[in-house]
C-alpha cells in the first residue's frame, strides 16, 4: 500500500474486520479499491487460509488461480461479505449502495421468472433504477429478456449471473468461475465480458481453473496455495520471470504441490462443510 | 462506518440498518425496507402462482374441504363448524408446510440466496418478505373452499335433522365467520413454523425430513403429550387449559369451541383457555418467524 491509501485499522484477529468503506465514491483509475492484508480463514482446526494480503486497483482484472482446495472460493467469499475472515483485514472502498457484485459458482436463479423480471426483483432490491435490456446487453442476452430463466443453457445462466452482479452498479465484481463448464465460443465472450466490465471502471476478482481465459484477460494473477499468495504479478511476467512460454507452465512453478494436482488439507471442519459455520451454504468445490 | 470502528456486522447489514442509504439516497430507510418487503413478497406470491405443486396442493385441499361436509349434508352454519374442525386441524398445517418449507431452503439449495446476500438487504426483511408472500397465496388456498361453503350452506340446507341444526335460532353465518377467521390465523401460525423448518434444514432431503417430523409434532405431538400429561396426574384441572393453550392445534380447537360453536359443544373438563390460546397462538407465530430470521443467515463478523 502506499502512504496516501486510507488509513486501515490495526490488523486485530478479534475483531476480524470485514470494513467497507463507500465514502469514496467512484473509484478513479488505478485506485486500490480492494486492500486485504494477513487474512485468515479457519473452519474449526482446519486452516484454508493462512495469510493472505493481496490489492486490487480499480479497472482491474484479477484472477485467482490454484488448485482445488486451496481456498479460492472461500476467499472470494470473504470478500463478497459473505465468510467472515478468522483474522487480517480487508476493505473494499466503493460507490454508495451495493458495493460488491458476486457470481457464485454454480448460478441459479427461480426458473419461473423472466431474465428481465429477475433482474427486476434484483433492481428493487439494490434500490436503483436500471434498463433490464441495457443490463443484459452487457452480456449478449438482450435478445432473451422475456425468456423464462429456467429455459437457460448452463452457459447462458452464467452470463446471466454476471449479468445480475453488475446490478446496481457494485465498483467490484466477484466471480466464482465464470467460464466453468463453457464452450470455447462462450468462453471467449465471457472474457470480452469481463474485459469490458473492467473497462468500465469495475475491479474484477476472478477464481477460475481455465488459464486460457486468465492470460487473455488478467491484469495481474494470484497464485493462491498453501493457504497464501504466492505470487501476483501480470500473465507476462510470469512467463518471463519463470522462463515459461505457456502461463500454465509459469503458474506450475509457484505452486507448492503438483501442478494441477488436489489441496488436500488435513483437520476437521467443526462448524460443517458448507463453510459458512453452519448456515446455509453453497457446498462448493474451492 | 469509519475505520477505527469494529467492524461487527457486514456492510450489507449494515447498510440495510440506515448506515448508508444505498443506491437511491433519497428514499427514506424505512421507506426502501418496506419497498424491498414488498418487492420479496411479491417474487414469493408470484412462485406460489406460477408453480403446479402449489396449485395442486391447494386443489386437493379444497376439494377434501368441500367434500367432508358435503358428505353428510350442509345442515347449517354452525354443523358446518363442527363437520370441518378436526379436518381443519390437520389440514391446514399440511397445506402450509406445503407452501412454506421451500423458501428460504429454496434460494439456499440454488445459491441464490449468497446473492441476494450481496444486496443491501437485511435478513428480517428478506424473512418476512418471503413469509407475506406466502401467507397471501396460503390464505387464498384456505379461503377459496371456504368461501364456497359458506355461500353454499344457505342456498342447498338440507332440512334439520340433528339436533344442532334444529336450533335455528342459533345458527349464524357469524360462528362460519368466525371460525374462518381463527382458521386463517392457525394457519398463519403454521406458515410461520415452516418457515422456521425452511431455514433451519441444510438440504432438500433434510427439509422434507424436518418438515415432517415438524408436521407430526405440530398436529399430534403436543396433544399427545398433554394426554400423556393427564394421564400421569402431571397436568390438573387448573393447568390444562393452559397447556392446551401451548398446542397450536389445541389452541385453535379451544378457541373456535369457545367463540364459534354458539356455546353449545360442551367439553367436559375446560377447553384451551381463549386468552391463553391467544398469546399462545401469537407465541409460535412469533417463534417460528424468529427462528427463520435468525437462521437465515449470519450477519458476517457475528
Amino acid at each position: 500500500m502506499s502512504d496516501t491509501d486510507p488509513p486501515v485499522a490495526e490488523s486485530d484477529s478479534e475483531s476480524t474486520a470485514t470494513d467497507r468503506e463507500r465514502a469514496n465514491g467512484e473509484g478513479s483509475a488505478g485506485e486500490e479499491v480492494v486492500v486485504a492484508e494477513s487474512l485468515r480463514r479457519s473452519f474449526g482446526d482446519l486452516t484454508v487460509l493462512s495469510d493472505v494480503s493481496f490489492t486490487a486497483e480499480s479497472g482491474t482484472v484479477n484472477c485467482f488461480v490454484g488448485p482445488n482446495g486451496s481456498g479460492k472460493t472461500t476467499l472470494l467469499r470473504i470478500v463478497a461479505g459473505l465468510l467472515a475472515p478468522s483474522g487480517g483485514r480487508l476493505d473494499v472502498a466503493g460507490a454508495e449502495g451495493r458495493a460488491v457484485g458476486y457470481l457464485p459458482q454454480n448460478p441459479a436463479f427461480r426458473s419461473q421468472f423472466t431474465l428481465a423480471e429477475t433482474l427486476g426483483f434484483y433492481e428493487d432490491l439494490a434500490g436503483v433504477e436500471i434498463d433490464p435490456a441495457d443490463v443484459l446487453a452487457r452480456v449478449g442476452l438482450d435478445a432473451v429478456a422475456d425468456r423464462p430463466v429456467g429455459d437457460l443453457s448452463g452457459g447462458m445462466t452464467r452470463l446471466f449471473g454476471i449479468a445480475q452482479a453488475t446490478v446496481g452498479d457494485p465498483p467490484v465484481l466477484v466471480l466464482d468461475e465464470p467460464s466453468s463448464g463453457l464452450d470455447p465460443t462462450m468462453t471467449e465472450h465471457v472474457g470480452t465480458v469481463i474485459r469490458d466490465l473492467a473497462g468500465q471502471g469495475h475491479t474484477v476478482l476472478l477464481a477460475t481453473h481455465d488459464l486460457g481465459t486468465v492470460d487473455r484477460v488478467a491484469d495481474t494473477v494470484l497464485v493462491l496455495d498453501d493457504g497464501i499468495i504466492q505470487v501476483a504479478d501480470s500473465p507476462e511476467t510470469l512467463r518471463r520471470e519463470t522462463g515459461s512460454e505457456t502461463l500454465t507452465h509459469a503458474v506450475a512453478q509457484y505452486l507448492v504441490g503438483e501442478a494441477g494436482g488436489l489441496t488436500v488439507r488435513t483437520g476437521s471442519r467443526e462448524s460443517g462443510g458448507d463453510g459458512e459455520d453452519g448456515e446455509h451454504g453453497e457446498g462448493e468445490d474451492e | 462506518m469509519s475505520e477505527a470502528e469494529p467492524a461487527t456486522e457486514s456492510g450489507n447489514e449494515a447498510e440495510a440498518a440506515g448506515d448508508t442509504a444505498g443506491g437511491d439516497a433519497v428514499r427514506p430507510w424505512n421507506d426502501r425496507r418496506v419497498g424491498q418487503l414488498l418487492t420479496v413478497a411479491q417474487r414469493e406470491f408470484d412462485t406460489v402462482t406460477r408453480t403446479r405443486t402449489y396449485a395442486a396442493l391447494a386443489v386437493v385441499f379444497g376439494l377434501v374441504v368441500v367434500a367432508l361436509p358435503s358428505l353428510g349434508g350442509l345442515a347449517g352454519y354452525l354443523p358446518l363448524v363442527l363437520d370441518l374442525l378436526t379436518a381443519v386441524e390437520v389440514l391446514v398445517p399440511v397445506l402450509a408446510f406445503g407452501f412454506g418449507t421451500w423458501t428460504v431452503l429454496a434460494d439456499a439449495e440454488t445459491g441464490e440466496l449468497a446473492v441476494i446476500r450481496t444486496y443491501p438487504v437485511d435478513r428480517s426483511t428478506y424473512v418476512l418478505g418471503a413469509y407475506l408472500g406466502r401467507a397471501v397465496g396460503l390464505l387464498v388456498a384456505i379461503l377459496a373452499p371456504l368461501v364456497v361453503l359458506g355461500v353454499a350452506t344457505p342456498v342447498v340446507r338440507e332440512p334439520a335433522t340433528s339436533v344442532l341444526a334444529s336450533h335455528g335460532t342459533v345458527d349464524s353465518p357469524t360462528y362460519f365467520l368466525r371460525f374462518v377467521a381463527l382458521t386463517c390465523i392457525y394457519g398463519l401460525v403454521a406458515l410461520a413454523l415452516a418457515m422456521a423448518v425452511s431455514s433451519l434444514a441444510r438440504s432438500r432431503r433434510s427439509g422434507v425430513a424436518a418438515a415432517v417430523v415438524a408436521l407430526l409434532v405440530v398436529v399430534l405431538g403436543f396433544d399427545l403429550l398433554v394426554v400423556l400429561g393427564v394421564g400421569q396426574g402431571v397436568l390438573g384441572s387448573g393447568t390444562l387449559p393452559l397447556a392446551l393453550a401451548a398446542s397450536p392445534p389445541a389452541a385453535f380447537r379451544g378457541l373456535v369451541l369457545e367463540t364459534a360453536a354458539g356455546g353449545l359443544v360442551e367439553t367436559g373438563p375446560p377447553a384451551a383457555n381463549a386468552a391463553a390460546s391467544v398469546v399462545g397462538l401469537a407465541g409460535w407465530l412469533v417463534v417460528g418467524l424468529a427462528l427463520a430470521t435468525l437462521r437465515a443467515w449470519s450477519p458476517v463478523g457475528e
